[in-house]
């Protein structure tokens, strides 16, 4: 029984990243009735979308895969659903979308959902990340590409992996080198991985592109090393730094820029299911895999859909996937961390764990150490970890890792689970009135 | 045999609030309690609550009598200090949207005051003055006074560590078996074995029906409850919990709109200590947890209904619990009859936060042979015809 305000379709793709739109386009070439749904104000995702709204990418090859895909888009009169934020599936099946433009909640009767999210970044908590001045990497990228130009002040950029020499290499592009950029890894000796990356030409190209313009600007960069602390020094932040043979030093700044490499953005989100509706999941949302992964992972996704719904199960191959996560797999070990990951057991107890609600590490081990074998779930109740606006997002990781790490006996599992609201949703847009629903 | 030497050793099955208070009672009484779980504390019921400490909302007779001893316990704990920080003294307000609410409210108002509590009607510009934020068509308030509010999952988790029982988690205890004579129960059963004991508590909320084999008296009611983000200013607006008339029609048997499909809307805007509003709730004729956005939708229109200035406010999160409900209302707690050991309390619908302490203490008296400090006769479990107790 369809409700007035319902959408009904075959299928309900979320997200408007390659992997997305790909597999609404897939979807459409085979017949089906196609929504898609994105969040932002414009199509593109993490790589293709502009600040301004439009989705000019600066590469040949990109602008030819977006070219390409919204080609699809237009050629299926595929009209994405725009500042549409997915809420999750309800009880009755219905996925729910939050229309920020008309301020209220739609429900999608689809068949099918596909999950194309993309990826969050990954922020490892340390003692001062939750001061004023410190943000993600991705966060005052956006911030530069926005508004054209750096914020005031000397910025240092710290964590690990490939996304913070692309910003270094912004900020340097802007006239504004960072103070240092302080890499966990040594991507510099790892020269077996860096070889072999060379023969996926898109990664290494850029990289080494990136690397030319830090290093000619002067920029210390420092691998091997962890920033192990922030302070407040008057109105600067004072950034205590470990190299690997565990020497220290401090370098000071107006602002810290973080990011410690990306995870899918799968918090609280429906699982995987081929009951209806079916769920899969596509591009860096299933599996970190960079832009050309995405495309073709939607593809793919598109197909094992049909394959569901026609009642046949299929096992998604996809070659290029393959290939992907092959060079996904050499980044990793081009960027490894030289010390040993140890579960957070370094953090100190006054380290802010969950910046929603205050909560700090220390208070999260007194809670495991008591004689009673409390489970992650009282956890969460009781300390509040995980409770705060962000759901999680910014913690759930880490309260994970770090109750391993202080009773490895603990059954791991997620901190939240798959409930709707994924997202907090205004309360006049869930109450607004529906026709069906009599006063 | 173990129970004659000791005599001291008892199994309570459940650790909601309900078997963690009977827990903390029975410790407290120098038993050796073992606190067998099905999966972990406070997972049931007990941690999906809104936690209304409240005499407000009950009927006259054993239930309201209960519910005013219940407060009078939380009061008595926080003193001690055993609850201190965890329950929010506050009053409970209940409004009236139209003319026969206003006559139902008035109603209910004369019989709380006629059981001894304190209470004011508010109207026109006392109304306004006193309750800032509520829609200009309320057409009448009656705040009572002395109630509170608590969490329940705190509340458990503040039992079982003063206890100091470790709760044995993720083992559901799967029957009951009986001695040779067939008058006692000799061990609760566990996939890890049969544990033995003196004594035997069921506090298992809905898996007490098959325990007890009072299926056909017990029946699930599932709740749905939206949790907005922080509004410090708005919260502390509302002096107490904010409460529909209509959640007192909702408790009857009273055909409301939504009761078609076997679903009927409460309304309770209930300020945290957090500056968050818990908004609740559904009563549903079923035993899911999921939240479905026609329900959720129904709750908040009410609401915003209301209280208007909520509408500008985000929900961070949706959650549902289900109560056990018995076929007549109240609750099930004493001992069962035919086993001189065996005793269960379970049952208690919307209102065990309220109750829980309460009737953790009064079986923790039980057990220890002494009388009810309370009537509970209304509650005996010996009303309800029994099918298969033992496994
Ligand atoms: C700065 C940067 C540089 C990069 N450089 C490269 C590179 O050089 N080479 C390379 O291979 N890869 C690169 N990547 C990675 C690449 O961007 C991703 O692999 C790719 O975008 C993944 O595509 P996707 O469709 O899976 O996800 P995304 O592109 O992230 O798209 C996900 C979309 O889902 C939307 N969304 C999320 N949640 C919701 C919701 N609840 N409701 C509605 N919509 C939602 C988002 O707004 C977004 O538009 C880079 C990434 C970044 C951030
Ligand atoms: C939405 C909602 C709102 C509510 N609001 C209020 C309110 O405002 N005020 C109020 O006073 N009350 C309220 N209640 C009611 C209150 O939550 C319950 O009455 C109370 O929590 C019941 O506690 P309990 O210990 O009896 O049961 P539960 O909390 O259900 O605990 C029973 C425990 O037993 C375990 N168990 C079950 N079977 C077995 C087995 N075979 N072996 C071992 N363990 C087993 C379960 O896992 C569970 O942990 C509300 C309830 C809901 C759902």
């Amino acid at each position: 029984m369809a409700r007035p305000a319902e959408i009904v379709c075959d299928a309900l793709v979320i997200g408007g990243g390659a992997a997305g739109v790909s597999a609404a386009v897939e979807l459409a070439r085979a017949g089906l009735r196609v929504e898609l749904a994105e969040q932002r104000a414009s199509l593109g995702g993490a790589y293709h979308r502009q600040p301004s709204g439009t989705t000019a990418t600066t590469s040949a090859r990109g602008r030819r895969q977006w070219l390409r895909l919204t080609a699809g888009l237009a050629h299926f009169a595929i009209a994405p659903r725009l500042r549409h934020v997915f809420l999750g599936v309800d009880t009755d099946g219905l996925g729910l979308l939050d229309d920020r433009e008309a301020g209220r909640v739609r429900t999608v009767r689809a068949r099918a959902l596909v999950v194309a999210t993309g990826a969050v970044e990954r922020i490892l908590p340390r003692p001062g990340w939750q001061l004023d001045g410190v943000m993600t990497a991705g966060g005052l990228q956006m911030l530069l590409k926005e508004t054209g130009e750096a914020p005031p002040g000397e910025i240092l950029v710290a964590g690990n992996g490939p996304l913070n020499i692309a910003l270094a290499a912004d900020l340097v592009r802007l006239g504004r080198p960072p103070v240092a950029l302080v890499e966990a890894g040594d991507p510099a000796k790892n020269l077996g991985a860096a070889l072999r990356i060379a023969t996926f030409p898109g990664l290494i190209g850029e990289a080494a592109r990136h690397l030319a313009r830090t290093g000619f600007a002067g920029t210390p960069w420092l691998r091997g090393a962890t920033v192990t602390a922030i302070e407040r020094d008057g109105a600067r932040l004072a950034v205590s730094i470990e190299d690997r043979r565990g020497g220290s030093r401090r370098i000071h700044g107006d602002m810290v820029a973080l990011h410690d490499g990306i995870r899918p953005n799968d918090f609280g989100l429906p699982a995987v299911s081929i009951g209806e509706p079916i769920v899969v999941r596509a591009g860096d949302c299933r599996e970190v895999l960079g832009i050309r992964g995405a495309e073709a992972d939607g593809i793919a996704a598109a197909r094992e859909v049909m394959a569901l719904l026609s009642g046949t199960a299929l096992h998604r191959v996809a070659p290029e996937v393959s290939r992907q996560r092959r060079a996904q797999a050499l980044l990793a070990e081009l960027f490894r961390p030289v010390r040993e990951h140890d579960g957070l057991r370094h953090l100190p107890d006054e380290t802010v764990l969950c910046r929603c609600e205050g909560r700090t590490v220390g208070e999260l081990r007194a809670m495991l150490a008591g004689p009673d074998p409390i489970g992650l779930r009282e956890v969460k109740l009781n300390g509040r970890f995980g409770m705060g606006v962000c759901q999680g997002r910014f913690c759930a990781d880490a309260v994970g890792e770090i109750a391993l790490a202080a009773r490895p006996d603990l059954a791991a599992g997620p901190l939240s689970r798959d409930r709707w609201p994924v997202r907090p949703v205004s309360i006049a847009a869930l109450a607004a009135p529906d026709e069906s629903r009599g006063e | 045999m173990a129970g004659i030497i000791g005599g001291k050793s008892v199994v309570v099955v459940g650790a909601g609030i309900v078997g963690a208070a009977t827990t903390y009672f029975l410790s407290k009484r120098g038993f050796h309690v073992r606190l067998i779980e099905a999966s972990a504390p406070a997972s049931a019921a007990s941690g999906a609550a809104d936690g209304a400490v409240s005499v407000a909302s009950k009927r006259p007779g054993p239930m309201m009598t209960a519910a005013l001893r219940g407060i009078a316990l939380y009061r008595e704990l926080e003193r001690e200090g055993l609850f201190a920080g965890l329950f929010k003294s506050r009053p409970t307000v209940m409004v009236a949207e139209n003319d026969s609410e206003v006559e139902s409210l008035l109603g209910h108002a004369a019989a709380l005051a006629g059981e001894g509590m304190r209470l004011r009607h508010l109207e026109g510009d006392a109304l306004r003055r006193r309750l800032p934020g509520v829609a200009p068509h309320v057409r009448l308030a009656v705040e009572v006074f002395d109630e509170g509010h608590a969490i329940g999952y705190e509340i458990v988790r503040r039992f079982i560590a003063a206890s100091g029982v470790p709760v044995e988690r993720d083992s559901p205890v799967t029957g009951l078996a009986a001695n040779d004579a067939g008058t006692s129960v000799a061990a609760a059963l566990t996939a890890g074995g049969a544990v033995e004991a003196d004594h035997f508590v069921v506090a298992a909320g809905g898996g007490s029906a098959a325990l007890l084999g009072l299926s056909e008296a017990m029946r699930p009611r599932k709740g749905q409850l939206v949790v907005t983000e922080r509004a410090p200013a708005l919260a502390a607006s509302l002096p107490g919990s904010l409460m529909s008339c209509r959640y007192l029609l909702s408790k009857d048997a009273i055909r409301t709109a939504g009761e078609a499909s076997g679903r009927r809307f409460g309304l309770v805007i209930d300020p945290l200590r957090t500056g968050q509003f818990l908004i609740g709730g559904t009563r549903e004729d079923r035993d899911d947890t999921g939240n479905d956005h026609d329900a959720v939708g129904r709750l908040l229109a009410g609401a915003v209904r209301l209280m208007p200035a909520l509408a500008r406010l985000r929900a961070i999160r949706a959650f549902a619990g289900v109560r056990t409900a018995i076929r007549d209302g109240l609750p099930i707690v004493g001992r069962v009859p035919g086993f001189d050991n065996l005793f269960a309390a379970a049952g208690f619908e919307g209102d065990g936060i309220c109750l829980g302490p309460l009737m953790g203490r009064e079986v923790s008296r039980l057990v220890g042979g002494e009388a009810a400090d309370l009537d509970i006769a209304p509650f005996a479990p010996g009303r309800f015809e029994r099918r298969n107790l033992v496994a």
